[in-house]
């Protein structure tokens, strides 16, 4: 099997590397054509980090493509009368300068937009699409005046509707640029390998799982703390210097460059080759794009050849002057929905694969959650908890004083304190609406408090991204779980991880020894981890096929990643059964008592709460109605009025066992 | 009333539902208990039409159901208050709940059953015109199961209905499953608190991988071995 598909790989590289030669050996001529499909391989390529990984849906990526072309053929092939005129750069210098100005633009639209919700950002990136094409057109014939005083007049700095031409190519000694396609075949053969090779390693690292853990859940992310803006920001700038290279490329390659090689069109159709390959899979975006642009340049043109051809033998008129390539866009759009209806997710896709029969559920069913056990405490969590914290004071992990906060007329915080002492496990309960799980967002940081002092181990919170909460030592699960569903397990723990790990973009992509290291220690610790909760063996499922149970601890496993020192736990207990809610209230109790880790938890599950809490703070309406060991709780008159009530006191098993 | 003869659905090639019968008698309260996984939910989306079975029959008055598309079978008279508060986030409480009875006909007496599940939960009236999505989990937990309510089914399928909510509204809860099935409607009641459930219930279903292994009056069933290690974690 493996040697079957190494020696697949080899064949293919060999039939790229001699394409040019099979080509002209069978007089196709198609080298060009396919030289052209190399380059929106690499723009799609480019595409699909903004689109596929990071999931933000960018509607006017041609700009890039715009951007760097205009950097190659600008600099490489002054336009008469710009003030460049007379110093044509090195094509070998012109494409590094055009990938840097495209990520220095990607980045400055990307600034104010990345806070937007998705739908927005679309329709902002939509807007930058098209005022590109029009600025260059509009950039050919410049004045300004200031007053009577004009700095700049009539000045031609794109070339306007003419565009650039010719654009120089480049020189190699001996190496024919100008009269043959071989060379720019094997040029845009060499630039995409090194693309895509430093982009499958970049999918492959802290920051490829970062950008799809973005895409899955953008809250989620933050809370576990990856920054969602720095991100975010990082996908846009990459994925522009890739169009960047591509842009330079191609305006070098066809000499020639007018703005309207770079309309809404362009966007839309390499959106296609990202759509049809299938999103997120870098052989998909390939062969999404190798396929609508062989469609276009190759069997639109031959097939109208052909069809004019039967149209004269028959003396059909309709056919003897049929263009088909006229017809391009219905073409794709055709496909488009095609692949949409029988193959959403795309020719070569990633797919859900459900649970094969027989494991998942019947494991479940039939032998209860291993219990946890002490021997498994991954190790690095023990070094975590032995190192000292960066709290002066031993005392008090978590004082919260006063805390408040409305949602229009709504008082869901009203004057809140609460406090988590070192070690300590806290249960906060309160009747449905009482402001729990408020409470928990304003502690995390996704919302923020009208009023009141946050103090982590002696530093305010307030005002810090969730990200940085985490970053701080806060970990949190949530009331109805938020997993990043189309992840594997294992990823899904790494990205736990990604605050604690360094490796910046150079180094995932060349992986010093340094960073091979931090990832190999990052994967021991995450099998550690799944191991420790139980979900050993399962690394390699999807998130979204594991059964709810299962769910519940990868979202434990992924909080402990972040080596926290304090865990906020919403509902964990919440639709599990008996045996589970056992296994897992030992598993509080461990990390407690192993690691010293303080827990904060919201729960309902009454022997759960009662059992293993060391004090309860009890809320309704956003008020503190009681504080106090779970035993005053149980009889607190209030608490029983407004949460426990009377029945609660029959339920035998409801009563904490002592332990 | 309802029936479920031989039913397996699959998901994918995967077996979710192997051979699951099950009858529920009109007016009557049943339960049906099992682990995360065992196929309690794939049950419920199989009778409304959500997933198809390949094979087995459903039949809901003498009527096929299988086959048919589910708002067909909310027409017939079967409500379900969805697991996982799936309810309608941008729309206030009042315009989710007038939703539930989006497909009666007997517009009159929409008005009546309003305030009676307002009065079921006066929770709810308190958040009458917040946006459903600002609503706190259990809140939402509440508003599904009065929004199936407004749809005043002969048949009403409950899954996880106790999921989240406080001790005392988990009481309450209940009390009102009770309440609703001796003002005449009947009850499929899907719950992990299995003893909560088998209190309420009248009879009772075990499900384990897919298959039926244990059914009997809910009152044997809270007595047998197989419930009391495996469902109410008594040792």
């Amino acid at each position: 099997m493996e040697t079957r598909r190494a020696l697949g790989v080899v064949l293919l590289i060999a039939f790229v590397l001699a394409y040019p030669f099979i080509d002209r050996a069978l007089g196709l001529q198609t080298v060009h054509a396919v030289s052209d499909g190399m380059i929106y391989v690499l723009l799609a390529l480019g595409l699909n980090i903004v689109v596929g990984y990071a999931g933000l849906l960018d509607l006017g990526y041609a700009a890039f493509f715009a951007i760097g072309a205009y950097a190659m053929g600008l600099l490489n092939s002054p336009v008469l009368g710009s003030p460049l005129y007379g110093h044509a750069w090195s094509f070998w210098l012109c494409i590094w300068i055009a990938a840097a100005v495209s990520a220095m633009l990607g980045t400055l639209i990307g600034a104010p937009t990345l806070r937007v919700r998705g739908d927005y950002l679309a329709i902002i990136t939509l807007g930058f699409g098209e005022i590109i094409p029009v600025a260059i057109r509009n950039l050919g014939d410049v004045t300004i005046q200031i007053g009577g005083w004009r700095p700049i007049e009539r000045l031609n700095l794109t070339g306007g509707e003419n565009g650039v031409n010719p654009v120089g190519r480049p020189f190699l000694p001996g190496v024919p640029f100008e009269t043959d396609p071989l060379p720019w075949y094997y040029l845009i053969l060499v630039i995409g390998a090194l693309s895509l090779w430093a982009m499958s390693r970049l999918q492959d690292s802290r920051l490829g799982r970062a950008w799809m853990a973005i895409r899955e859940d953008e809250t989620a992310a933050d809370c576990t703390g990856v920054n969602p803006i720095s991100t975010k920001l990082l996908a846009f700038a990459l994925g522009a210097s890739f169009s960047g290279f591509a842009g330079s490329v191609y305006a070098a390659k066809l000499q020639a460059i007018t703005p309207g090689a770079f309309e809404f069109q362009v966007s839309i159709m390499l959106l296609c080759m990202v759509v049809l390959g299938g999103a997120g899979s870098l052989k998909g975006v390939i062969l999404g794009a190798m396929l609508i642009t062989i469609f276009d340049r190759v069997v639109l043109a031959e097939t109208t050849f052909f069809t004019r051809w039967v149209g004269r033998s028959l003396g059909v008129p309709l056919l003897a002057t049929a263009d088909l390539t006229l017809w391009r866009w219905f073409f794709f759009g055709l496909g488009l929905v095609l692949v949409m209806l029988l193959r959403p997710q795309g020719l070569a896709g990633r797919r859900v694969r459900p649970v094969p029969a027989g494991e998942g559920d019947d494991a479940g069913e039939l032998a209860p959650p291993p219990a946890p056990r002490v021997e498994a405490l991954p190790a690095f969590l023990r070094e975590r908890a032995a190192r000292p914290g960066a709290a002066a004071d031993p005392g008090l992990m978590l004082d919260v004083r006063g805390l408040a906060k409305q949602f229009g007329g709504v008082i869901a915080l009203n004057g809140v304190d609460l406090v988590v002492p070192r070690g300590a496990i806290i249960g906060l309960i309160g009747p449905n609406g009482a402001g729990k799980t408020t409470f928990f967002n304003v502690v995390t940081g996704l919302v923020r408090p009208d009023g009141g002092a946050i103090t982590f181990e002696g530093r305010s919170l307030v005002g810090l991204r969730p990200n940085a909460i985490v970053t701080r030592g806060i970990a949190r699960t949530f009331q109805s779980i938020r997993l990043f569903a189309n992840m594997t397990v294992v990823e899904n723990v790494l990205v736990g991880e990604h605050c604690r790990l360094r490796a910046t973009v150079p180094g995932a992509v060349i992986r010093p020894p340094a960073v091979r290291a931090e990832e190999a220690r990052a994967r021991e610790r995450a099998r550690a981890l799944l191991d420790f909760v139980g979900l050993g063996g399962k690394d390699q499922e999807l998130a979204r096929n594991l059964p709810y149970g299962d769910q519940r601890r990868l979202e434990i496993a992924r909080a402990l990643a972040t080596e926290p020192r304090l865990l906020l736990l919403d509902e964990p207990t919440a639709g599990m059964n008996p045996r589970e809610t056992e296994t897992l209230t030992g598993l509080i109790g461990l990390l407690r008592r192993e690691l010293g880790l303080s827990v904060l938890l919201i729960e309902h599950d009454m022997q759960v709460v009662m059992t293993i809490s060391d004090r309860i703070t009890v809320l309704d309406y956003g008020t503190r109605i009681a504080e106090g060991t779970p035993e005053e709780i149980q009889r607190h008159p209030r608490v029983i009025e407004a949460y426990l009530g009377t029945g609660y006191e029959a339920e035998p098993a409801a009563r904490g066992a002592p332990r | 009333m309802l029936a479920l003869v031989d039913v397996h659905t699959y998901y994918g090639s995967i077996r979710a539902l192997r051979g699951v019968s099950l009858t529920v008698e009109p007016r009557e309260i049943v339960t049906l208990i099992g682990a995360n996984g065992a196929g309690k939910t794939t049950t419920l989306r199989t009778i409304l039409g959500a997933v198809r079975p390949r094979r087995g029959t459903v039949t809901f008055n003498g009527q096929r159901l299988d086959g048919l598309a589910t708002d067909r079978i909310v027409r017939l008279g079967i409500a379900q208050s969805p697991e996982g508060r799936r309810i309608f986030p941008r729309m206030t409480v009042l315009e989710n709940l007038e939703m539930g009875a989006f497909a009666r006909a007997d517009r009159a007496a929409i008005a009546p059953d309003l305030e009676r599940v307002l009065t079921l939960f006066p929770r709810l009236r308190e958040r009458i015109a917040q946006k459903g999505g600002t609503l706190s989990g259990g809140e939402q937990q509440m508003l599904a199961i009065a929004r199936a309510l407004m749809a005043r089914p002969s048949l009403l399928l409950l899954d996880e209905p106790s999921m989240g909510l406080s001790p005392i509204l988990v009481e309450t809860i209940f009390k009102i499953v009770q309440d609703i099935n001796r003002q005449g409607t009947t009850i499929l009641l899907v719950e992990q608190n299995a003893r909560m459930a088998l209190r309420v219930a009248h009879r009772g279903y075990v499900i384990q991988t897919g298959r039926i292994v244990l059914q009997d009056a809910a009152a044997e069933l809270l007595r047998s071995d197989l419930v009391r290690k495996t469902y109410l974690g008594e040792k």
